[in-house]
C-alpha cells in the first residue's frame, strides 16, 4: 500500500535517487502533506470563516512569524562556512527588517492589527494555542539539534508557499470585507522571497543528501516540517471551529483588541450634502402642489412625501442648477434669516431626501 | 342642514387608481393578485373611457396611477394612457413582467412621461423564475428591459413576490437589484388572496424561512442605506397585528378592473353580496363616494370586537376584509391574521402545518380556468 509520503519501499531504499527523482519525491510530501490542504484552510480562504476565527489564525501565526529568525539563527549558527551563512542570514533581515518598522515579523503584525488586535497583545504572546507554541517550538528543537542537512530540508514547505499565498490574498481580499491589500502585504514580500530561498534550499539538499539514508532523512525532515504546520491548523479547528473547545489560557474572542474594532463600519451610507452640491430632483420625483389638499407633496416611486413649508420653499428652488448655498442664500433674503444657518438645515433635509433616494447630488 | 341625509362616514379623497388595464398577461404566476376569473380581451375598457377615468381620477383628488393588469403594455393603447396621465399631472406608475411587448413600447412611454416602472421578479436563478412564472425564456427579457430602463434613465423598482419557492433567494434578489441600477426593491411576501389563496400550500414558507428572510432584508437595509430601498412586506399569517388592507376600506385607493368595474382593492370581487358599480354607468366620484361596495366597510362603524373597540382600528382599519371571509367565514369579522382575532392561533397553526408538507405543484393562473374560488366555497359551509 502506498505510504502517506514516499518513502522508497525496503529494495528501492537503497537505491540512490537522481536529482530530478529527490526533487519529485519532495514535491510529492508538499502535494500531500502541506497545511493548503487542511480544512482550516480550505474556511479560511472560501470566505468561511467569521471575524473571530480569522482572528485567532492571524495571532497564533504570528508566534510562528516571530520564531522563524530565531529558528533560522539555530540554523545559522551550524554553518561554518561563511558563503553559506551571507545567503542564510537573508532569511532573518527578510523576516526582522534592517530596522524597526520593517520586515515580515512587522508586517505580520500590522495584518494582526488589521483584523482588530492591539499590537501590544499580539507581541505579549497570550493567548497563543499551548499546541502552536509546542509545534513551533519542536521547528526549533529540530533544525538544532538534527543535521544541517534536515535543518535546510525542513525550510523546503517554501517550494510550495506561492500557491497558497496566491489563493490566500485572493481568497481573503475576495471574501472578507474587513480585510484590505494593505491588510495582507506580508504576503506581497513572500511571493518573491519564498521561491529565491527554496531555489537555495533545494540545490543544497540536492547537491548534499549523498547517500540514500541522507535522501531519506531530508524527506524525513521536510514531512515533520510539513507536520508542524498541519498540527497548527489542527489545534486552530479544533479549539475554534469544531468542537470550539477553546483551552482555558488560550485567546477568547473579544480580548485583546482595540476599542470598536467590531463597530459597524462608520458612515455607511451615502455621503453628505456639501453646501457646493447642486441637488436635483431624478426623473420620477416631482414636487407637485395637491390642489385637491391645500398642500405640496413630493410624488415619488410608490409613494408620496408630504411637505412642510420649509421644505416646500427649498424643494422650489432645487432645480439642478442651483447649489445649495445659493439656494441658502436666496432663502436668507427671503426670510431675512442667516444663510449659513438655513445651509446646515438644507443639507440635513436633502440627506434624508438622497438616503431615500430621491434626490440627487 | 343635511338632517335627512344618511348618516356615512366622510369618504376621504382617493390618492391612488390601480388600472388593471388588461388581465392578459404572458406570465402565469401561481400567486396572481387577479380575479380566478379573468376578464376576457372582448371586454375591455376602450382608450376614451380610460382617459375619462383619469380625468375624474386627477379631478378628485389621486395623485398616483399605477398601470397594472395582467401585463399593461399588452394594451396597444398603453402610450396614450400614459400620456393621459401624464397631461394631468397624475404620477404614473407602470407595473409590468418586463416581457412581451414591454421593451418595445418603452421608449415611447419614456418619451410621453413615464414616471417609474415596477419590475416583476419572479426569482434570482432563471431556471426557478421561469418555473414560478410560467413562461420559459422570460428571465433575459426582464434583465434586458431592466436595463433599457435605467439607460433611460427611469426609475426602477424590483418587485419580487415570496414564496417558499424563492425565499432562499431574498439575499439574491437584493444583489440583483444593485446590480441592476435599481433604486427600489420590494420583498413582498405573498398574500393569500385569488391565486395565492388556491397555491396557498405550495407557497407558504415557514417561520423561520420567513424570520431569515426578514433578517437579510434588515441587514441590507442598513448595508445599502442611500443605495437601494428595500420595502419589505411580511406575510400576514405570520404577522402580529394585520395591515391596513389598501391603506383602509375607501380611504386611499380604488381599482378599475379590465371591464371598468371599481373595486376597494383588487381581490373585493371575492365578497358576495358586494354590489359594484361600472365607470360606464357612474362617475367615479359617485362611486368613490356612494357605491354600496365603497361604503359597506368605509370608517369603523361596521366593525365587530375586538376590532370596535380597539386603538389600532384606525391604524389598521380591521384588516383586509377578503382575508376576513376567507379565514373566519365573515367579511366583517377581525382579519384572523390579527393577533387579537380569535381565530388567529388556528391560521397560524394552518400555516405551519402547510409548510411543514411537501409542496403541492403550482395551479397556474390561466383566463377561462374551471378552477373554483375556495373562498366561496368557503363561505357557503
Amino acid at each position: 500500500m502506498n505510504a502517506i509520503f514516499p518513502t522508497p519501499d525496503a529494495a528501492e531504499s537503497e537505491r540512490l535517487l537522481t536529482g530530478d527523482e529527490m526533487e519529485a519525491a519532495l514535491r510529492d510530501i508538499g502535494a500531500r502533506r502541506y497545511h493548503i490542504l487542511h480544512p482550516f484552510h480550505r474556511l479560511l480562504h472560501d470566505g468561511e470563516l467569521s471575524k473571530d476565527q480569522v482572528r485567532a489564525w492571524a495571532l497564533n501565526r504570528y508566534y510562528y512569524q516571530a520564531m522563524i529568525p530565531v529558528k533560522d539563527s539555530a540554523v545559522l549558527a551550524r554553518m561554518h562556512d561563511a558563503e553559506l551563512r551571507r545567503i542564510w542570514r537573508q532569511r532573518i533581515v527578510d523576516h526582522d527588517g534592517d530596522g524597526p518598522g520593517d520586515g515580515g515579523i512587522e508586517r505580520w503584525l500590522k495584518l494582526a492589527e488589521g483584523v482588530g488586535f492591539q499590537r501590544d497583545y499580539v507581541l505579549s504572546t497570550n493567548g497563543i494555542l499551548s499546541a502552536t507554541k509546542f509545534a513551533v517550538e519542536a521547528y526549533v528543537h529540530f533544525v538544532s539539534e538534527r543535521s544541517l542537512l534536515e535543518a535546510i530540508a525542513s525550510s523546503l514547505t517554501e517550494m510550495f508557499s506561492p500557491t497558497i499565498i496566491s489563493e490566500r490574498v485572493a481568497g481573503m481580499l475576495k471574501n472578507y470585507d474587513f480585510i484590505t491589500k494593505e491588510t495582507l502585504a506580508y504576503f506581497d514580500k513572500r511571493l518573491t522571497q519564498a521561491p529565491r530561498d527554496a531555489d537555495f534550499a533545494l540545490d543544497y539538499v540536492k547537491k548534499h543528501a549523498t547517500t540514500p539514508e541522507l535522501q531519506r532523512q531530508a524527506m524525513a525532515a521536510l514531512t515533520f516540517k510539513c507536520n508542524v504546520l498541519w498540527v497548527q491548523l489542527d489545534a486552530l479547528y479544533f479549539a475554534y471551529v469544531a468542537p470550539g473547545m477553546i483551552p482555558p489560557d488560550a485567546w477568547q474572542p473579544g480580548v485583546g483588541l482595540v476599542a470598536g474594532a467590531d463597530a459597524p463600519k462608520a458612515e455607511a451610507g451615502p455621503r453628505k450634502t456639501a453646501p457646493g452640491d447642486t441637488p436635483r430632483l431624478p426623473r420620477g420625483v416631482r414636487l407637485r402642489n395637491d390642489e385637491t389638499r391645500g398642500k405640496y407633496v413630493l410624488l415619488a416611486p410608490e409613494r408620496t412625501f408630504d411637505l412642510d413649508d420649509n421644505a416646500v420653499a427649498v424643494l422650489k428652488l432645487v432645480d439642478g442648477s442651483r447649489t445649495v448655498s445659493q439656494i441658502a442664500d436666496e432663502l436668507g433674503t427671503v426670510y431675512a434669516a442667516d444663510p449659513r444657518a438655513i445651509e446646515a438645515d438644507i443639507c440635513v433635509m436633502l440627506d434624508g431626501l438622497a438616503e431615500k433616494r430621491v434626490l440627487e447630488r | 342642514m343635511n338632517a335627512q341625509a344618511p348618516i356615512r362616514p366622510e369618504a376621504p379623497a382617493p390618492v391612488g387608481l390601480l388600472a388593471e388595464l388588461t388581465h392578459r398577461c404572458p406570465l402565469r404566476c401561481p400567486y396572481c393578485s387577479n380575479p380566478l376569473e379573468l376578464d376576457r380581451r372582448s371586454g375591455e375598457l376602450d382608450t376614451a373611457t380610460w382617459q375619462r377615468v383619469l380625468r375624474e381620477a386627477a379631478g378628485l383628488g389621486v395623485l398616483h396611477v399605477h398601470l397594472s393588469g395582467g401585463e399593461p403594455t399588452a394594451r396597444n393603447d398603453i402610450v396614450e394612457i400614459t400620456k393621459t396621465c401624464a397631461d394631468l399631472g397624475l404620477y404614473s406608475n407602470l407595473i409590468t413582467s418586463g416581457v412581451g411587448g414591454a421593451l418595445d413600447k418603452l421608449q415611447a412611454l419614456y418619451d410621453v412621461g413615464l414616471d417609474h416602472v415596477q419590475l416583476s421578479v419572479q426569482g434570482v436563478d432563471a431556471a426557478n423564475a421561469e418555473k414560478i412564472g410560467g413562461l420559459k425564456n422570460a428571465q433575459p427579457q426582464k434583465m434586458t428591459f431592466a436595463a433599457k430602463v435605467v439607460e433611460l434613465g427611469l426609475p426602477l423598482t424590483l418587485n419580487s413576490v415570496i414564496h417558499r419557492g424563492n425565499i432562499h433567494e431574498v439575499a439574491g434578489f437584493i444583489d440583483l437589484a444593485v446590480k441592476m441600477g435599481a433604486k427600489r426593491l420590494e420583498v413582498a411576501h405573498t398574500q393569500y388572496y385569488g391565486w395565492a389563496y388556491v397555491n396557498r400550500a405550495a407557497l407558504m414558507p415557514n417561520k423561520a424561512q420567513v424570520d431569515e428572510s426578514i433578517r437579510i432584508v434588515e441587514a441590507a437595509r442598513e448595508r445599502l442605506k442611500g443605495q437601494l430601498v428595500i420595502d419589505l412586506v411580511v406575510p400576514d399569517y405570520y404577522a402580529k397585528y394585520p395591515k391596513a388592507c389598501a391603506g383602509g376600506w375607501g380611504r386611499k385607493l380604488m381599482n378599475v378592473t379590465p371591464q371598468g368595474k371599481v373595486l376597494p382593492c383588487h381581490a373585493a370581487e371575492t365578497i358576495p353580496g358586494l354590489e359594484f358599480w361600472h365607470v360606464t354607468d357612474h362617475s367615479l366620484g359617485e362611486i368613490w363616494r356612494d357605491s354600496p361596495a365603497f361604503t359597506a366597510y368605509r370608517g369603523t362603524d361596521w366593525m365587530q370586537e375586538p376590532c370596535r373597540s380597539c386603538d389600532r382600528r384606525e391604524k389598521d382599519w380591521g384588516g383586509c376584509r377578503c382575508q376576513a371571509l376567507a379565514l373566519a367565514g365573515d367579511a366583517a369579522a377581525t382579519d384572523p391574521a390579527c393577533s387579537l382575532s380569535p381565530l388567529h392561533a388556528k391560521v397560524r397553526a394552518l400555516a405551519v402545518e402547510e409548510a411543514a408538507e411537501t409542496p403541492p405543484d403550482y395551479v397556474y393562473r390561466t383566463i377561462g380556468s374551471n378552477i373554483r374560488s375556495p373562498l366561496k366555497e368557503g363561505a357557503s359551509s
